[in-house]
């Protein structure tokens, strides 16, 4: 690993000023470090400075109401053993269960997922899902982006320099689903992954996928399809037909596209299932 | 922003870092600043767990960890003695079970079932023991005698 200068602020305010560096390589943010450690190892970040977030007051758990904070430097593991969470996101802990192992998620958050933006992010997926927004602090104040704005391309984010993503917002509780295919279920790259939430105050379904390029993409036209309410077999049946059609699958080394198509359509029907049978589903 | 002397707890014992560069990993602090060669290197990507270590109790890569990054607090190592009753209890199982082909993933092993029976206690489902192990790879496929330790793990109680 190239030699780097490790600062641990204590405030925020300390944390934006140690970003803006000069230096060559400029500076790197460190959340659970389980992503960019791998790049600062084989070169692809050569940063003069890195920055670590763990002492910044983030690692927050807030319900306001309905409404879920999830603060970005909180470990993955502190998220996914939250009853509450499991109970009004069953989606959410589905897909951090998702992620690497338990060690890896002892060190992981969510800010860093986010940020980082691996084409093939487990949690991406299900953040769309649920609408989530992305709350930024830097130099130039605060900002709230959707997180499907937030999200440009593979490991391309809307964050200015300076900028830090201080909490995840989640508007509403929603029953929701993830399930995912690949090799292996730990330390694996899903080939493909479906996620699925029914929004109570909207009426309305979102289908999200994930393994496809760029990024993870909501499908309006199959949550379309399905409604406003519990949908009948025959509607989940041309629903995920649907998306077997829509979702911008592609070859690559993990997966053919046909195996794609057919695979997601068989997860968006299970997906639709394990969500109408969760309790918080409106009746 | 000062910079603080390096200072980290390994296995119950105070350990000082003169000089530790700040991109050092913790899993090359125990095996060649500490001389701790119980902690394995595998991949070195987070993919195999042959490096997890204790943190605070908690299972941790100790190939994806800056030292610096746990300064102060207290790392457990597959080198701590019986103070340890959850480590040497996994280790004790591993031993009875004869959970171990060639050995090089063994401390990973264990230290991810010991940091879930801290975690969990008791009331350590079997499912949660297994996937605390999904990220420990064991490339002789022992997995059979693993199970058998797990096992014995969940038969013995607390």
């Amino acid at each position: 690993m190239a030699p780097f200068e490790l600062v641990v602020p204590s405030t925020v305010e300390e944390a934006m000023a140690a970003l803006r560096t000069s230096g060559p390589g400029g500076a790197s943010a460190l959340a659970g470090g389980t992503d960019l450690l791998n790049d600062l190892d084989d070169g692809r970040a050569r940063p003069q400075r890195v920055v670590s977030l763990r002492r910044l007051p983030w690692r927050t758990l807030d319900w306001t109401g309905g409404q879920l904070t999830v603060g970005s430097t909180l470990p993955l593991r502190a998220l996914e053993q939250d009853p509450e969470v499991a109970r009004r996101f069953p989606g959410l802990v589905q897909a951090v269960r998702a992620v690497g192992s338990v060690a890896l998620r002892h060190c992981a958050t969510l800010g860093g997922n986010v940020v980082r933006s691996a084409p093939a992010s487990d949690l991406v997926p299900v953040l769309l899902s649920l609408d989530a927004e992305v709350d930024l602090v830097g130099p130039r104040g605060d900002r709230r982006v959707p997180l499907d704005r937030f999200i440009r391309s593979s490991r391309r984010v809307d964050l200015a320099e300076g900028e830090l993503v201080r909490s995840i917002r989640f508007p509403e509780a929603r029953p929701s689903s993830y399930l995912w295919q690949r090799v292996r279920p730990a330390n694996d790259i899903s080939q493909v992954a479906v996620a699925l939430a029914f929004s109570p105050t909207g009426h309305a379904w979102r289908v999200a996928v994930g393994g496809v390029p760029p990024r993870p993409v909501l499908l309006p036209g199959p949550a379309r399809l399905l409604g406003s309410g519990a949908p009948g077999p025959e509607v989940v049946r041309r629903a995920a037909a649907l998306a077997g059609e829509e979702a911008p699958f592609v070859t690559d080394r993990r997966a053919s596209e046909e195996y794609r198509r057919r695979t997601v359509s068989a997860l968006v029907a299970r997906a639709v299932a394990a969500v109408l049978e969760t309790p918080e589903f409106p009746r | 922003m000062t910079r603080t002397p390096s200072r980290l707890q390994v296995n119950g014992r105070a350990v000082e870092l003169p000089g530790l560069p700040d991109e050092e990993r913790l899993l090359d602090t125990l095996r060649w600043r500490l001389g701790m060669k119980g902690t394995k290197e595998g991949c070195r990507s987070g993919a195999c767990g042959a490096c997890t270590v204790l943190v605070d109790g908690e299972s941790t890569l100790s190939c994806l960890t800056l030292t610096r990054e746990v300064e102060g607090r207290a790392v457990t190592t597959i080198e701590i003695g019986p103070e340890d009753p959850v480590v040497a209890r996994v280790r004790s199982a591993f031993a009875v079970a004869g959970a171990l082909q060639c050995g090089y993933c063994t401390p990973g092993f264990v230290m991810s079932l010991a940091g879930l029976l801290r975690e969990r206690g008791a009331a350590a489902s079997r499912e949660e023991l297994l996937e605390a192990l999904g990220g420990n790879l064991c490339r002789c496929t022992g997995y059979a005698s693993i199970l058998r330790a797990v096992d014995r793990l969940r038969s013995e109680g607390p």
